[in-house]
């Protein structure tokens, strides 16, 4: 392939690359699976960037591919690491419960993320990056009602999951 | 708990600075490395399937049509061949027109869509094989078992010291017992590929469809 495209893909990668990273966090709970999802994702957005003409924005593409690849990439499943990670959060939470620090929280968010649905987390995904209903919608291929709907949906779930 | 969903938002947009930062060569390096996309792996099996099915029929050897030759089945044969072979090169188009129409680009639940008719296709295919197989075994056998007489003449071995009953006894338990190992053993493969590998394809697309029912 074109060495100048070659050359401006990695450019924009380079400047890009936390978009990928944010959609590792979501979608995986350990470091090896992280960068198995990062590298796939890579693979994807170069191969479809030939056909890349700008009609969208570059982190509107980019959000498609990383969600779509981690949808569909076959994992072998990797439950039971996401349990245990979960229930020593929840552990460590417990023995410091009168001393809750931001990052024990966050880390209790995270897990909690980890426990919804492939769908779900792409969802909770574009809220996180702000993205409007109608771009949600279209990237998902649903409408724009059922969007709202599910959103909804997904935070009284991360509730139910943190106050039990 | 919506406090707790903005706090992660503002944490979201803060975060960055520990993720690791893959430089020019690095990112060079990761894009040229093999892909194991669910589209490739099911590329790849599809392709193994048509060759494997395409590889039996080829593996026949000629000799067994020779006792075909003694009941007036060649030109039956002949004709359900070359109708087979007109079948496999439509699936084989329809396979690769699916296969081109998945995009990593299309929304999640087109994509989807798209990944499991390519499938379908190849299902398709292997059914149409395996009723194939159900059918030329009951009309062969059904055509050799109405003429018993040429049956005995050209297969029981002589000396064999069995009575003609029971050979043709033999003879039909031993097409079932093959037509159901067979058939089990291709129900199971595809109990096996389908678990593991579309299983969460199949319902993340169930989920994502339910969204707009």
């Amino acid at each position: 392939m074109n060495k100048e495209i070659e050359h401006k893909f990695i450019v924009e990668f380079e400047q890009n690359q936390n978009i990928i990273h944010k959609v590792c966090r979501i979608y995986t709970s350990n470091q090896d699976a992280h960068n198995d999802l990062f590298q796939e994702i890579a693979i994807q957005l170069w191969k479809a960037y030939p056909k890349f003409r700008g009609e969208s924005k570059l982190s509107t593409w980019m959000y498609r591919i990383g969600l779509n690849t981690a949808i569909t990439l076959y994992r072998k499943s990797k439950r039971s690491i996401v349990t245990q990670d979960f229930d020593s959060v929840l552990y460590k939470i417990e023995s410091t419960s009168y001393d809750d620090t931001e990052e024990e929280q966050l880390k209790l968010m995270y897990a909690a993320i980890h426990q919804l649905t492939d769908i779900d987390k792409a969802l909770i995904f574009l809220y996180l990056e702000d993205v409007n209903y109608k771009e949600i919608a279209e990237t998902m291929g649903i409408s724009e009602v059922n969007a709202r709907v599910r959103m909804n949906r997904i935070k009284t779930r991360l509730k139910t999951i943190l106050n039990p | 708990m919506m406090d707790e969903l903005e706090f992660l938002k503002k944490d979201w947009k803060k975060q960055g600075a520990d993720f690791p930062k893959l430089t020019y060569d690095e990112i060079y390096k990761l894009i040229h490395k093999k892909s194991s996309s669910i589209v490739k792996w099911i590329f790849i099996i599809c392709i193994a399937e048509f060759l494997f099915w395409g590889l039996i029929t080829l593996c026949i050897p000629d000799s067994t049509f020779v006792i075909y030759e003694k009941f007036n089945l060649k030109t039956f044969l002949f004709v359900t061949q070359a109708l087979h072979y007109v079948v496999v090169f439509a699936f084989i188009y329809l396979f690769y027109k699916n296969y081109k129409t998945i995009s990593v680009i299309d929304n999640t639940g087109l994509l989807m869509k798209n990944i499991l008719k390519t499938r379908k296709t190849v299902n398709y295919y292997v059914y149409y094989n395996l009723i194939l197989y159900v059918l030329l075994s009951i009309v062969l056998n059904g055509v050799m078992f109405s003429h018993p007489n040429i049956l005995i003449e050209n297969l029981m071995p002589a000396n064999s010291g069995l009575d003609t009953d029971k050979f043709l006894t033999v003879m039909i338990v031993v097409q079932i017992i093959l037509l159901l190992v067979m058939c089990g053993i291709i129900w199971a493969y595809y109990r096996i590929i389908y678990g593991i590998l579309l299983k969460k394809l199949n319902r993340n697309y169930k989920e994502l469809e339910s969204l707009e029912v």
